[in-house]
C-alpha cells in the first residue's frame, strides 16, 4: 500500500510517500503563503520515486485557512483523478508530543491557538480555539510543532477520519448584514440601548443616568445599528466615542448576544474609525477586558495594538488590555 | 492539436464551475453558486466563498464528466482561471487543477479569467475574428480591449476608474431596496419603467475627456441616483432603475462604438456578467447595426462566471501551441489582461 501524505496546516508545507510505513519520499517548505506553490513542486520531486499510489492521506487542520485550504483542495483533486481513496485526519494528532497529559497548540493568528488535549494518547474532544492566556494551567503545553507525516498512516488506519477542514473558527469576516442600518443615538433609544447594555454586562453595566449624561455631553460620538424585522426596526447594538485631544477613545462598542457574529460589531467599528479621522486625532484607544474572547480578534483585525494592560480595571480579578490603533 | 479536450476550472470568485470542451464544442458547463449565502451581505464574502469552493469542487467535477460522458484521464489539457479574482478562492482551483495535472501527467494551463470571458463566444458563435474589440462588463471589471489574439495579445484600451459596472448595479439595487445580485433585479425592475424618465449623468462622455477616452466612472451616475432618492420621496422605482440602466448601458456602447471608429476594428464581442442585462443587448445590437459593426454577444448562460470559458481558453492555447503552465503556477488576484497565459 503506497501512501502519499500531506500537511499545509502550519506554516510548513510538508509531503511524504510511504511504502506501508516505510518512508520513501519526505520534503517540506517552510513559508505561510507559500503552500500552493510548494505543493506541486514536492509532489513532482515525489513522484520521481514512484507515481504509483494507493491512498491519500490529508491533514484536515486546524489551521490558518488559506493554506489548509490549498492542501486539502490539492490532495483531493489528486485522490480525484487517480480514482484512489482519500483519508482525512486531524493535523494535531500528528504533533509530537510526550505520553501522559498534554494540550497541542499551534498558531491560530489573531493571539490565539489551536488546540486540543491529549491524556495518554487519546484526544479529549475535538480541536478548539483560544487565547493562549486561557488555556488550563498545570498541563504540559507542546507549542508550535509541525505535524509529522511518519505518524499519517498509522492516524489513519486508526479511523479517526474528518471529510471537511477542521475550521474551528467560523468565517467572521462579514460586512455588514443589508438589513441593518446604522444612525446616530438619539435620548429615544436609551430604554433598547439600556436593555441590551444590561445583558451584555451583567457585572457591571452602565446605568441610565451614565447613558443620559453621556449624550448630553460634549465631544461625543454615538451611534445605533437597527436591523429590519417584521416587527420594525430594532436596535441590535450601539457605539460610542469621544476625542480628548490627540486621540480618540472607544467608550463602548455592544451587539445584542442574539446577533452577534453578524459582522455588526465590526461596522460600528469602522464607523468610530472613520468618526476619528474627522476629528484630525493621532490614534484611537481603547480598553477591553482580558478572556473577552470576541472583542479581541475583532480588534487586532483593525489594527489595534496592545500597549499596556492595567490589574483589577473591571473589577477585582478582572484586568482589561489597553489597544491603540495610530491613524 | 486539432479540437483538443479540455478540462476548465473557475473559482475566481463565488461560483465553483467546470467546463469541458472539445475544441469549439461545449460538452458540459456546471456551476454550482454560493450567491445565494451571500445575498444578506448585499455581496461576496470572500471566506464563505472559498468554503463553498472546496465543499463543491469534487461534486462538480464529477458531474460535468458524466454531463460530457467522458473519463477524466481521457482530456487533453486542464485549464484553470489564476486571476485575477479573490486569493482564497482562485487557489482552490489552482490547487485542484495542478494537481489533476500531475496526476495524470496531462498539461495545465493557468489562463486570465477576463480573456476567458471572450474566449467563450467561440463556443456559440464558431472561431472569434482577430483583430476585435471587447467590450468586458461583470461584477469586478469593466474594460474595452483590442484583442489581436486571443492567447498572445490582448491590448487594454480603456477601464473604469471607479466601480465596475456591475457593481453599480448591485449598489443601486441596494438603495432600491432590489435583491443581490444587482443586474439582473435591475434588469427586471426597469422592464416596466421608462427609461428615459430622469436624465442621471453619463461619466466621462463629455468630448473633453481626451485622456480618458475610453475609460469609464460610475461613481458619479451612482451619487446622482442617491441624490435624486432623496428629494424625491415619490420616486417611482421602476422609473429610477430603467433610468439609471439607460445612463450605463448608454456609456458602455457609445464608448465601445468610438473606440472601434478610432481603431477600424469592424468586430466587436461583449462578454462577462453584465453581458446578459437585456437592454445592454438590444442597445448594443441596434447601435452597431447602425455603424455596420458585427456584434457579437455569448447567450446569457454563458456570460456569467463560469468553467466551458475556461476550457476554451484552454483549447485555444492548446491549438495555438501555447507553452503549458508550471503546475507550481502562482494565482494572482489582481492581474491585467496583458497576461493572458500563466508561464
Amino acid at each position: 500500500m503506497i501512501t502519499l501524505a500531506l500537511d499545509t496546516s502550519t506554516d510548513r508545507t510538508s509531503l511524504a510517500i510511504f511504502d506501508g510505513g516505510r518512508e520513501l519520499f519526505s520534503g517540506f517548505h517552510d513559508g505561510a503563503t507559500e503552500h500552493g506553490h510548494f505543493l506541486p513542486y514536492l509532489l513532482k520531486e515525489a513522484m520521481k520515486v514512484t507515481a504509483e499510489i494507493d491512498q491519500v492521506v490529508i491533514g484536515m487542520g486546524p489551521g490558518p485557512f488559506t493554506g489548509l485550504r490549498s492542501g486539502i483542495s490539492f490532495g483531493q483533486a489528486f485522490a480525484f483523478a487517480r480514482d484512489i481513496p482519500w483519508i482525512g485526519i486531524c493535523s494535531l494528532d500528528a504533533i509530537p508530543r510526550p505520553d501522559g497529559e498534554c494540550i497541542v497548540t499551534v498558531d491560530a493568528r489573531r493571539k490565539e491557538v489551536f488546540y486540543a488535549h491529549y491524556i495518554d494518547g487519546v484526544r479529549r474532544g475535538e480541536p478548539r480555539v483560544a487565547s493562549p492566556r486561557s488555556l488550563p494551567t498545570g498541563i504540559a503545553i507542546i507549542k508550535d510543532l509541525t505535524p509529522d507525516l511518519s505518524r499519517f498512516v498509522e492516524i489513519a488506519l486508526r479511523g479517526d477520519h474528518y471529510r471537511t477542514p477542521i475550521y474551528v473558527r467560523r468565517p467572521d469576516a462579514y460586512p455588514a448584514p443589508a438589513n441593518v442600518k446604522f444612525r446616530a443615538m438619539t435620548p429615544l433609544d436609551l430604554v433598547v440601548v439600556h436593555r441590551i447594555e444590561k445583558d451584555s454586562y451583567r457585572d457591571d453595566p452602565w446605568t441610565m443616568a451614565q447613558f443620559k449624561e453621556e449624550m448630553g455631553a460634549k465631544n461625543r460620538f454615538y451611534i445605533v445599528a437597527e436591523m429590519g424585522k417584521e416587527s420594525g426596526q430594532e436596535i441590535v447594538g450601539y457605539a460610542g466615542a469621544t476625542e480628548r485631544g490627540e486621540s480618540c477613545d472607544i467608550l463602548t462598542l455592544t451587539v445584542d448576544e442574539r446577533h452577534r457574529r453578524l459582522g455588526i460589531g465590526r461596522e460600528l467599528l469602522r464607523r468610530l474609525i472613520d468618526w476619528a479621522r474627522t476629528q484630525q486625532v493621532e490614534k484611537v484607544m481603547l480598553e477591553v477586558r482580558i478572556g473577552n474572547d470576541q472583542a479581541l480578534p475583532l480588534y487586532l483585525d483593525f489594527g489595534f495594538v496592545e500597549i499596556a494592560t492595567r490589574k483589577n480595571y473591571y473589577g477585582p480579578g478582572k484586568d482589561a488590555i489597553i489597544m491603540e490603533k495610530v491613524l | 492539436m486539432n479540437e483538443p479536450l479540455v478540462l476548465g476550472i473557475e473559482t475566481s470568485c463565488d461560483e465553483t464551475a467546470v467546463g469541458i470542451v472539445r475544441g469549439r464544442t461545449l460538452l458540459a458547463n456546471i456551476i454550482s453558486s454560493s450567491v445565494s449565502e451571500h445575498a444578506r451581505f448585499g455581496g461576496v464574502v470572500p471566506e464563505i466563498a472559498s468554503r463553498a469552493h472546496l465543499e463543491s469542487m469534487q461534486g462538480v467535477l464529477h458531474q460535468a464528466l458524466h454531463m460530457a460522458g467522458i473519463r477524466l484521464k481521457d482530456i487533453d489539457g486542464v485549464a484553470v482561471t489564476a486571476g485575477p479574482g479573490l486569493i482564497g478562492a482562485l487557489l482552490v482551483g489552482t490547487s485542484s487543477a495542478s494537481a489533476i495535472s500531475l496526476a495524470l501527467d496531462k498539461p495545465l494551463y493557468g489562463v486570465n479569467h477576463l480573456a476567458a470571458h471572450i474566449a467563450v463566444d467561440g463556443l456559440e458563435n464558431g472561431d472569434i475574428s482577430e483583430p476585435c474589440l471587447a467590450l468586458l462588463v461583470s461584477g469586478g471589471h469593466t474594460s474595452l480591449l483590442q484583442v489581436n489574439d486571443l492567447v498572445r495579445d490582448i491590448q487594454p484600451l480603456g477601464s473604469t476608474i471607479d466601480d465596475a459596472a456591475g457593481e453599480a448595479f448591485d449598489k443601486i439595487a441596494r438603495i432600491l431596496d432590489l435583491d443581490f445580485p444587482g443586474g439582473p433585479s435591475i434588469d427586471r425592475e426597469a422592464k416596466a419603467g421608462d427609461p428615459d424618465a430622469i436624465a442621471f449623468p453619463r461619466g466621462l462622455t463629455s468630448g473633453t475627456d481626451g485622456e480618458h477616452k475610453f475609460d469609464f466612472s460610475f461613481s458619479g451616475l451612482k451619487t446622482a441616483v442617491a441624490r435624486y432618492l432623496e428629494k424625491t420621496p415619490l420616486y417611482v422605482r421602476a422609473d429610477v432603475a430603467a433610468s439609471f440602466q439607460e445612463a450605463v448601458v448608454d456609456v458602455l456602447v457609445a464608448k465601445t462604438i468610438e473606440a472601434a471608429r478610432s481603431t477600424g476594428i469592424e468586430s466587436v464581442v461583449i462578454a462577462g456578467g453584465v453581458a446578459a442585462n437585456s437592454r445592454l443587448r438590444e442597445w448594443a445590437q441596434k447601435r452597431c447595426a447602425d455603424a455596420g459593426l458585427t456584434l457579437r454577444i455569448p447567450k446569457a448562460g454563458l456570460c456569467t462566471d463560469n468553467g466551458a470559458m475556461v476550457a476554451a481558453l484552454g483549447a485555444y492555447a492548446m491549438e495555438r501551441g501555447a507553452t503549458p503552465s508550471d503546475p507550481a503556477l502562482e494565482a494572482l488576484s489582481s492581474v491585467g489582461v496583458g497576461q493572458i497565459l500563466w508561464g
